[in-house]
């Protein structure tokens, strides 16, 4: 605060901070101030009046204090906020005069220059002792923000008048008409109203405390000294000068912009588990990929443009990867979109060709139609595999003539045909070894007359309509024999004595090798295959797996598969030179029997027995190619088949043309039985896996399961084929009670056995007592 | 192509076989058997379940992926082969 110019003798003004009593005084206002700078002339009263300043102001102490003002805090402490301005001591100071004189604001206006004196609002130095002054007990806090309001409504800030004059003038006018107005109003009530507004604050820095013990407080300390030090130098330091500045106020001038309308979108993704671990999984590959995607970006885009300008042409580009890579990455703009818009449109097309020739979806299809057709064979398929078979709760079933009857018979389940079967004749059936439900069926004619090429096809039992692999052969086929060792090797015999073996796992038409190079090779049909597991090893040679064969031509070959197929002979079934009532066959001409088939003994691979045209039954030797060991004769017609039983070692089954079926025992030169149901030739037997005293039987146009328990006599099953048709085969399944029957129409039925009495045990005992019980009857 | 096609002759001649829709990767089907409105009604609504069905595969164990999905209601069975790709639906009533 200036020390000059104060003639006012006023109490210093002690002033507490917090209190806000009105110190009522009627003392001569006096202006403190300089005054040549900012006057504000148009300054009115409105400002006071805003600061509802009423008339209690005058009553006021609105003292302009001394110099000194202090101010003192409920501690008592000296808290006197420092002046923020100290006026040019060279200036003079206005007398201050009493600058509220009225009560009410019209009388301001007569005043204006002396409150804008009071308000240099260039100043803020100004506020702290004039606001005092003029609010009196008003808190001092406050009185600098308010007079920040008031400074705020001036209009004119600049006024540079000297009023050093005028105001002592305006001093004596003011206190004249303060006297006048006073005699006025003085009776009348008025009304204050005191209001408050609202804080504006221009500048606030929070004092910020350090406290003693803190590192910085030497630091603070001295920053403190430093300020105080400066304080006191400003006065007449040469380093600070005042100066003022008004800043242009620019006119202010409208101005319209339109942008396009934001449209907003959501987004939204959802973090799954799947999701990370792809993104995570695929990291690695992301940058190959990209790098890919970039250069076939560059590529193609130009050519999608001038796609596009030629109107969509769909034979476009040619369909790259790339392409559909890139429209799932984020381009940037949106005419880069547009075009692949466009090819990807027209790459539609070829989109759906590939996807149409994939492998996978070769794959599914096949998974599918074997699902469909599980639905529609399910109940069929449960009672093959000896399921309970579970109604369809949905379905309406019609009550169909259920046979309930006690004794045996066939349950017809399904068909194993399709188009490409119809009509041909079902020569061989074989299971495969390793997976029960793959059945392998040769399709040749038999006769000599009427041949066409032979097919070969797999069978899966989940797909009855259409068979897995199909192999297509020159000439009819034969014999049929999944390979035990390499379950995926299919030996096929040919009409014309080929000898081929495929591979069922590629559905490749070429065999892996055939015998059609082998000088030795069969020249007339050869009529069975089998492939013989040597693991009792014959001095050292012919261990594992080898295929024998049987032929028209008289030979037993055994066929080894080193660089191509070549053949050793193991037999040649020569004419047995039979002394009895024939002439004697003159050797020097080997007339060779054709071999219809033969049955190695399934404990010892080295015993086998041979079937021929001639119906006499050989048993050979492996390791002996030049005598027979025994020969049965019994058999009128050619022996078609020779089967060993599964349980009983020593007895076998043999069936022929003759209408009869005969069972025999190796060391017995007759047959034990010989069984006969009609008068047509028997074509396959085969012995049930199951059951020591059951085996079935095909002639033509029946099919007979015969049982020994039952009956020797009769066969306990006959079942009638449609007229026309000839089963040709028969397979018994090794896991199920069910049996297959191929017929010369091509079709390979499956049948259940029913109601055959299950004595639980192989029953061998039952059939060693038949044949014991034949064999004392017989004597 | 043309095993392709006889494979699809074989399937839709299958007893109960009502009809084959394949749906492209974004739920467009490619070919179908059945009458536009049909088809375009069960691709989309089984685009869908499949991202969900696969979803919930891939949820409870990211190695695992959905192979086949069947859906056995009063009428009739829908079955379908899913794939990166595309999507093969048949739909069958076994019982006809």
């Amino acid at each position: 605060m200036s020390n000059t110019t104060v003639k006012q003798k006023r109490p210093a003004l002690k002033v507490a901070k917090s209190s806000k009593t009105l110190n009522v005084s009627s003392g001569v206002f006096r202006v403190n101030k300089s005054i040549s700078k900012t006057i504000n002339h148009s300054f009115s009263g409105k400002s006071f009046s805003s600061e509802g300043d009423s008339r209690v102001l005058d009553k006021s102490s609105a003292q302009t204090p001394k110099h000194t003002v202090q101010v003192f805090d409920e501690h008592g402490q000296d808290v006197a906020p420092r002046p923020l301005y100290n006026p040019d001591p060279g200036v003079l100071q206005p007398k201050q005069g009493k600058i509220f004189p009225a009560q009410d604001t019209s009388s301001w206006t007569t005043m204006t220059d002396f409150p804008s004196v009071a308000f240099q609002t260039t100043n803020a130095s100004n506020t702290g002792p004039f606001t005092r002054s003029f609010f009196g007990s008003i808190s001092a806090s406050r009185t600098s923000q308010t007079l920040e309001s008031v400074t705020d409504e001036t209009k004119d800030l600049l006024v540079k008048q000297d009023l050093s004059n005028s105001l002592s003038d305006v001093q004596a006018r003011r206190e004249e008409v303060q006297e006048q107005v006073r005699e006025d109003v003085l009776d009348s009530v008025v009304d204050c109203y005191l209001t408050e507004t609202e804080t504006i604050w221009l500048l606030d820095i929070p004092t910020v405390s350090v406290s003693e013990d803190s590192e910085d407080a030497e630091a603070v300390k001295e920053r403190n000294n430093a300020y105080t030090e400066l304080c006191k130098n400003r006065l007449g330091n040469d380093k600070y000068v005042e100066r003022s500045m008004q800043t242009f106020n620019g006119a202010p001038k409208t101005k319209e912009v339109q942008c396009d309308s934001i449209t907003m979108v959501d987004k939204a993704v959802m973090s799954t588990i799947w999701d990370m671990y792809d993104s995570f999984c695929n990291k690695s590959d992301v940058s190959g990929n990209t790098v890919v995607s970039d250069q076939g970006n560059k590529a193609d885009v130009p050519d999608s443009s001038s796609m596009s300008k030629l109107d969509l042409n769909p034979k476009g580009p040619e369909q790259s990867k790339s392409m559909v890579s890139i429209s799932s990455t984020v381009s940037g703009s949106s005419a880069q979109l547009e075009k692949m818009a466009c090819v990807l449109l027209v790459e539609e097309e070829p989109d759906h060709e590939l996807i149409l020739q994939s492998d996978k979806f070769k794959q599914d299809l096949a998974v599918m139609e074997r699902v469909i057709l599980a639905n529609i064979f399910q109940p069929k398929l449960a009672a093959y595999r000896q399921l309970p078979v579970i109604e369809d709760p949905d379905c309406v079933r019609m009550a169909m003539g259920s046979k309930n009857s006690p004794s045996p018979f066939l349950e017809h389940l399904w068909a194993f045909e399709c188009g490409l079967t119809m009509g041909r004749n079902v020569s061989s059936m074989t299971w495969n070894k390793k997976n029960p439900d793959l059945l392998a069926v040769g399709y040749g004619q038999l006769d000599f007359k009427d041949q066409k090429s032979g097919l070969v096809c797999c069978w899966s039992l989940k797909n009855p309509t259409w068979p897995d692999r199909i192999f297509h052969c020159e000439s009819g086929v034969t014999a049929l024999d999944f390979s035990a060792c390499n379950a995926n090797q299919l030996a096929v015999g040919m009409y014309d004595g080929t000898i081929a073996i495929y591979n069922v796992q590629a559905a490749e038409q070429t065999p892996i090798i055939d015998s059609s190079d082998c000088s030795k090779m069969h020249t007339c049909p050869v009529w069975q295959l089998r492939w013989i597991d040597h693991e009792s090893g014959l001095a050292g040679e012919d261990k594992g797996e080898i295929l024998i064969s049987v032929s028209a031509d008289g030979r037993i070959c055994k066929w080894v598969h080193y660089k191509c197929l070549e053949c050793v002979d193991l037999m040649t079934l020569k004419t047995p030179d039979l002394a009895t009532n024939h002439m004697k066959w003159n050797r020097t001409i080997s007339a060779l029997s054709p071999g219809l088939c033969f049955d190695f003994h399934s404990n010892d691979s080295n015993i086998y027995l041979a079937g021929t045209e001639d119906g006499y039954i050989h048993k050979c030797s492996y390791s002996y190619k030049e005598e027979y060991l025994e020969t049965y004769i019994a058999h009128k017609g050619p022996v078609y088949k020779v089967t060993w039983s599964p349980f009983c070692p020593d007895v076998f089954l043999s069936c022929s043309s003759d209408w009869t079926i005969q069972l025999w025992r190796q060391d017995l030169q007759r047959p034990v039985l010989c069984f006969t149901s009609g008068q047509k030739a028997v074509f396959d037997i085969m012995w049930s896996p199951h059951c020591a005293t059951v085996f079935g039987s095909v002639s033509e146009g029946k099919v007979e399961i015969w049982d020994l328990r039952i009956s020797s006599l009769d066969p306990t099953i006959v079942s009638v084929t449609c007229p026309g048709v000839n089963p040709t085969g028969l397979l018994f399944t090794s896991e199920t009670d069910c049996v297959l029957v191929g017929d010369s129409e091509g079709k390979v039925t499956v049948y259940k056995l029913r109601n055959l009495t299950d004595g639980g045990s192989t029953q061998v005992e039952t059939l060693e007592d038949v044949i014991q019980s034949t064999l004392s009857s017989q004597h | 192509m043309a095993e392709v096609d006889e494979t699809m002759k074989r399937l839709q001649n299958q007893k109960g076989v009502q009809g084959i829709i394949i749906v492209n990767a974004e739920g467009i089907p490619i070919k179908s058997t059945l009458d536009n409105a049909s088809t375009v009604q069960y691709a989309g609504n089984i685009h869908q379940l499949l991202m969900k069905a696969r979803g919930i595969v891939r949820d409870i164990d990211p190695q695992n992926d959905l192979t086949f999905l069947r859906i056995r209601s009063k009428k009739n069975e829908v079955m379908i082969a899913p794939d990166k790709d595309y999507f093969l639906i048949v739909i069958q009533n076994p019982t006809e």
